[in-house]
């Protein structure tokens, strides 16, 4: 973006020396060389993202007219104890999934970059979940967790322990969603800390090596300050994707969320006001909640991690 | 070739802008009833609504209307919507679910032709009354011809109830299974005899069924709350005495576990429309020619079913009334179900060879005997618009008492409360 805002100028002069808005004029073969990106992200970016805040401020069933209510529909999620609690399971769903993934992925990037052999084999091999078809996934994992005929109830019971029915339990629904989102996304982030292992200059690690330092402490002292830019890029990425996760709980326990709507998310909550109920208004005022809350926790994430500046 | 390339690019950015624009101004324009060019006929349904053999037979029974067929996959209503806020490409005739029908008839006027005016009348008597009513609106506008039903009926394992001790053949099954005490009686009846097959696979699932059974809902005609009230409480408690005298299985349908027992017998009765029998089927390897069909205890009601509707943008209303008239009527309709299993919304239907036959995975048991009686004798029950968002609070308190984390009284107060929440949003008293 950069690069084409500072190519003009320094063309300027050439173009012989004419007038400011002639010179703008004279530019328009590059300016629509560069329209089709801003095109479709006004019709399929801005436009909607605009009509949806203008939404949250009317009253509409989907066919009706539209009709200004002002606040109302933020005064009736203030009330809505059903947004609280997808609120509450959203973030939640969101610690325990992001957690387990990136310290996963963590410890996975740094086997796979010491490791000599099969490399390739084992970064597609955990990058597959990442490409796998969600629902397909989330049918699976269902099935996986199912009480009588599941792998997992399987395994307890040769074990010797006592079953646990996942899908009707409150907390058993926020575990099976949250195994689910580590499949997909560990491998996804084991690939860019890899990437981000690979661009640390090895004369640091042997420096440290010199001056007696064992692997731990390599760890701690080169490796993780080192990767902290690419810590917090996953760590936002997560945050954007997690807080909007939707297929695994809509695929694994139903479009309310199950038992004690426990697997109901924010994104779920809007889905089901706009596309169930007909309340766009409503929905749009949800959706306007999510986006406040992904920027709050991006904020946060950035003050915590990336307080020392870029390195 | 220089001139050539430049006058492409103007000439594609100034369509892309000019679609904007034209997609913009239209979008504004929610009341529009432009018509579409005349000449022929645009229909749309979903996957599998209609037919395929009546579907191909109505287009080459009307050579001169030109019937254009699209088969709209994924999320049929929201694409509907869109189409018609979008304001061009509006079907000429479009199905509508049934689970649909109730939040479109606010904006029916707007959207939809009153059949009435274009001399539906007559044929309206040849469907189902309770099934007409439903596509009806608050001032006697009909807006669809129904498409197909899905009348309930008790669908069980002859071998594992005998087995039980409860009776195996249908007519002694309907005569001992009368009321949903009586099944719940069976119920611990068979849970000595065998612990592993609890007779109520879903008690939340029961629970919806008896809703449907009945003749008010949780909105009344007035759009006032009546969810708080004794029909609704009484479906409540017999789902929770299920629950406590543990003859709920608490499987979903429709989820792995469902499916398994189905053929392991572990799920030994499915309360459920006529097309639920499809689902059954698919499930079961072992067991087929096991499952009878016997009438839902209580009395029947209805899952599902479509309509076909014809838009204010349909450039000749009466021609694509004539299209319906003929690819919904009886004979045309029992060759859909012999085709598809949809199942007729014309009762002279019923009595077609085609409904007439034995089915082998009900042990050579002719469905139709229990499922045509039961769809003459739904319950007409007025569906408000909002009625599916007022009802989940009350089935995520019942899963609640299921999994036994919050007794009946609490989770019944506090579903009262979150209904009333959620109806107070729309306007509700």
């Amino acid at each position: 973006m950069t690069l084409t805002a500072a190519a003009p100028p320094k063309q300027a002069p050439r173009t012989a020396n004419a007038g400011r808005r002639r010179s703008i004029w004279s530019y328009w073969r590059f300016y629509l060389a560069l329209s089709p990106f801003y095109l479709i992200f006004l019709v399929f970016g801005l436009y909607p993202v605009a009509s949806t805040i203008l939404l949250a401020f009317q009253k509409w069933d989907g066919l009706g007219p539209r009709t200004m209510v002002g606040f109302q529909n933020f005064g009736f999620l203030i009330e809505d104890s059903t947004f609280w609690l997808a609120l509450w399971n959203t973030i939640v769903l969101f610690f325990m999934s992001t957690m387990p993934t990136l310290a996963i992925a963590m410890a996975l990037a740094v086997m796979l970059h010491s490791a000599v052999r099969l490399k390739g084999v084992y970064r597609i091999a955990y990058f597959i979940p990442n490409i796998t078809s969600l629902v397909a996934a989330a049918i699976f994992f269902a099935a996986v967790f199912s009480t009588n005929f599941g792998l997992i109830n399987a395994a307890l019971r040769g074990l010797g322990l006592p079953t646990e029915d996942w899908l009707g339990e409150p907390w058993g629904i926020k575990i099976a969603i949250s195994t689910m989102i580590v499949w997909q996304w560990t491998g996804y982030n084991t690939i860019i800390y890899l990437a981000g292992l690979q661009a640390i200059p090895t004369e640091q690690y042997e420096a440290a090596k010199m001056d007696g330092a064992g692997p731990l402490r390599t760890f701690f002292s080169i490796t993780l300050p080192q990767l902290r830019p690419v810590v917090l890029f996953t760590v936002i990425m997560s945050t954007i994707g997690g807080l909007q996760t939707f297929t695994e709980p809509q695929v694994m326990v139903g479009n309310n969320g199950g038992t004690g709507q426990s697997g109901m998310t924010v994104v779920m909550y809007f889905y089901n006001q706009a596309f169930f109920n007909n309340d766009y208004g409503y929905a749009g005022a949800i959706a306007l909640s999510i986006f406040v809350l992904v920027l709050l926790f991006t904020a946060i994430n950035w003050k915590l991690l990336g307080g020392r500046g870029r390195s | 070739m220089e001139l050539s390339r430049r006058t492409l690019l103007a000439g594609g950015f100034a369509a892309m802008l000019g679609g904007t624009v034209v997609g913009c101004s239209s979008s504004m324009d929610t009341g529009s009833t432009k018509k579409n060019a005349g000449g022929n006929i645009a229909l749309w349904c979903w996957p599998g609504g209609l037919g395929k053999s009546v579907l191909d037979d109505t287009i080459a029974h009307f050579p001169d209307q030109h019937i254009k067929y699209s088969e709209i996959g994924g999320d049929f209503k929201q694409k509907l919507l869109t189409t018609f806020n979008g304001g061009t490409s509006i079907p000429d005739i479009t199905g509508v679910k049934g689970e649909d029908i109730a939040s479109l008839l606010p904006q029916a006027t707007n959207r939809f032709v009153d059949l009435k005016t274009i001399g539906a009348d007559s044929i309206l008597g040849d469907y189902l009354e309770w099934k007409v009513k439903q596509a009806t609106t608050l001032d006697g506008k009909v807006i669809g011809i129904p498409i197909d039903i899905g009348p309930t009926a008790l669908f069980y394992r002859e071998d594992i109830f005998t087995a039980g001790g409860l009776p195996g053949d249908p007519a002694k099954v309907a005569e001992q299974l009368k009321t949903w005490d009586d099944f719940l009686a069976a119920g611990l009846e068979l849970r000595k005899a065998n612990p592993k097959a609890p007779i109520v696979a879903d008690a939340v699932d029961l629970y919806g069924t008896i809703i449907s059974q009945g003749t008010s809902r949780y909105i009344d005609k007035d759009n006032k709350f009546v969810g708080d009230q004794d029909h609704i409480r009484k479906a409540w408690d017999i789902a929770v005495k299920a629950i406590t005298t543990k003859v709920d299985g608490k499987t979903l349908g429709g989820s792995p576990d469902w499916n398994a027992g189905l053929d392991q017998g572990t799920v030994p009765t499915v309360t459920g429309a006529a097309w639920v029998a499809l689902d059954i089927k698919a499930a079961c390897k072992t067991s087929v020619g096991k499952w009878r069909v016997a009438p839902t205890p209580s009395g029947p009601a209805n899952f599902g079913g479509s309509f076909l509707t014809i838009t204010k943008s349909a450039a000749d209303p009466a021609a694509a009334l004539e299209v319906i008239k003929y690819m919904l009527s009886a004979d045309n309709q029992a060759k859909a179900f012999a085709d598809a299993q949809i199942f007729p919304s014309a009762p002279a239907a019923y009595d077609k060879p085609q409904l007439k036959a034995a089915d082998p995975f009900f042990g050579g048991q002719v469905p139709i005997e229990v499922f045509g009686p039961a769809a003459k004798s739904i319950p007409i029950a007025y569906e408000a618009p909002l009625d599916g968002a007022v009802a989940v609070p009350f089935s995520d308190g019942l899963k609640l008492v299921q999994a036994g984390k919050k007794t009946s009284d609490a989770a019944w107060a506090e579903a009262v409360s979150k209904a009333k929440q959620i109806g107070k949003r729309q306007g509700v008293q």
